[in-house]
């Protein structure tokens, strides 16, 4: 059976890797500080996929087809879609039999996801795998989550459903150790009237929220509208909560926090003892 | 009238510009959707405050701002007008425990 033996968050700002020049140099440090320690950790446990949770940001599916969860099956995939990433395009590899085996035990567990062998990666997946994995040869599961179309999932359904995706690789036989990533956040607005503030109260808060085992009600039983006021792209936590779910019991440290107007977002780093 | 409809025309935009075979910056084309006139004139005048009035999504917005070249400070200050007056009183959970 597979171990996850290695699991964090981060954010996945685009200008994190686009204009990663414009923050303050000793705000970016701290930060880029923060995923540098993720990247000894891969070093040190040397898993052999990830199963990567991030949002979904119009890439892959739109109106006409929106699904609150998709898992790629796919051999690869290609990324990133923005031309000005300034992440070199590729192909990252998959890994198609745990995606599958993933899948199968979210079904049964009573989740619904969607599942494609095309999914397209774009910033919220590739500025973060690109810090952990600079030759992007890493292989990866995309698991994609609906944060910004309503309805949305609540705090809780994404930390229940994080819980899923724990067990199922934890079933898994055809793999020993297994990485698990969650992309997103923390606050920032986005395409509306308070684009470029940061809810740095909000951030702060949820790291110490995160901090906390297991999760308190007042973080999982906040309303979607509730949480809205911290920015309406700040649901990609839900990814955070379901990589916490998935680590339920596990110490969870901040490894980083730094809200960096210049990338319109408040910038952290989460890491679980595994 | 139809949010749908925009949406799905800025969005095919955006792709359209994304698209590396695209040169430059062409026009957005409204042909073959199901518009009324003043979601046309509004879309073909590139008017950020219009469509963000019509309740098109943020990150189609978002994109539209970037691809049109706007500087954040600029497309913040039409969109604060397009919003009016916005009071928000209520103190957050996160502000509060």
């Amino acid at each position: 059976m597979a171990d996850i033996v290695m699991a964090y968050s981060a954010s996945h700002a685009p200008m994190m890797s686009a204009d990663k020049e414009s923050a303050p140099p000793d705000q970016a440090e701290r930060f880029f500080g923060g995923l540098d320690k993720v990247k000894q950790q891969l070093a040190d446990t040397k898993p052999q996929a990830i199963v990567f949770m991030t949002g979904e940001h119009f890439t892959n599916f739109f109106l006409e087809n929106m699904p609150q969860i998709a898992i790629g099956l796919g051999e690869g995939f290609q990324g990133p879609l923005e031309k000005w990433l300034k992440i070199p395009k590729t192909i990252v590899p998959g890994a198609p039999d745990l995606a599958a085996h993933v899948l199968d035990e979210l079904v049964t567990d009573g989740f619904y996801p969607s599942f494609s062998h095309r999914l397209k990666l774009d910033h919220g997946f590739m500025t973060v795998y690109y810090e952990l994995d600079q030759t992007m040869e890493l292989p990866v599961v995309p698991i994609i989550m609906n944060c910004t179309t309503p309805p949305l999932m609540t705090l809780r359904q994404s930390y229940e459903f994080g819980k899923s995706v724990g067990r199922a690789i934890k079933s898994y036989d055809g793999l020993e150790r297994v990485g698990l990533v969650g992309a997103g956040g923390l606050s920032h607005f986005v395409g509306e009237p308070r684009v470029g503030d940061i809810e740095e109260e909000f951030d702060r808060w949820f790291l110490d929220q995160l901090e906390k085992q297991p999760l308190s009600d007042e973080l999982l039983d906040m309303s979607n509208e509730e949480l809205a006021h911290a920015g309406n792209g700040t649901g990609e936590v839900r990814s955070w909560v379901a990589v916490a779910g998935a680590m339920e019991g596990h110490k969870a440290t901040a490894l980083a926090y730094e809200p960096i107007y210049e990338w319109i977002n408040g910038m952290g780093v989460i890491s679980y003892q595994a | 009238m139809s949010l749908y409809q925009v949406q799905q025309c800025l969005f095919d935009y955006l792709r359209v510009l994304e698209d590396p075979k695209t040169e430059g910056r062409p026009e957005i084309s409204t042909e073959g959707y199901d518009l009324t006139d003043d979601e046309r004139k509004v879309l073909e005048a590139k008017d950020v405050g219009g469509i963000y009035s019509m309740g098109v999504h943020p990150v189609i917005i978002n994109g539209y701002c970037r691809a049109l070249g706007y500087k954040r400070a600029d497309y913040r200050k039409l969109l604060e007008d397009a919003a009016g007056p916005q009071t928000e009183t209520r103190r957050f959970r996160w502000q509060t425990s």
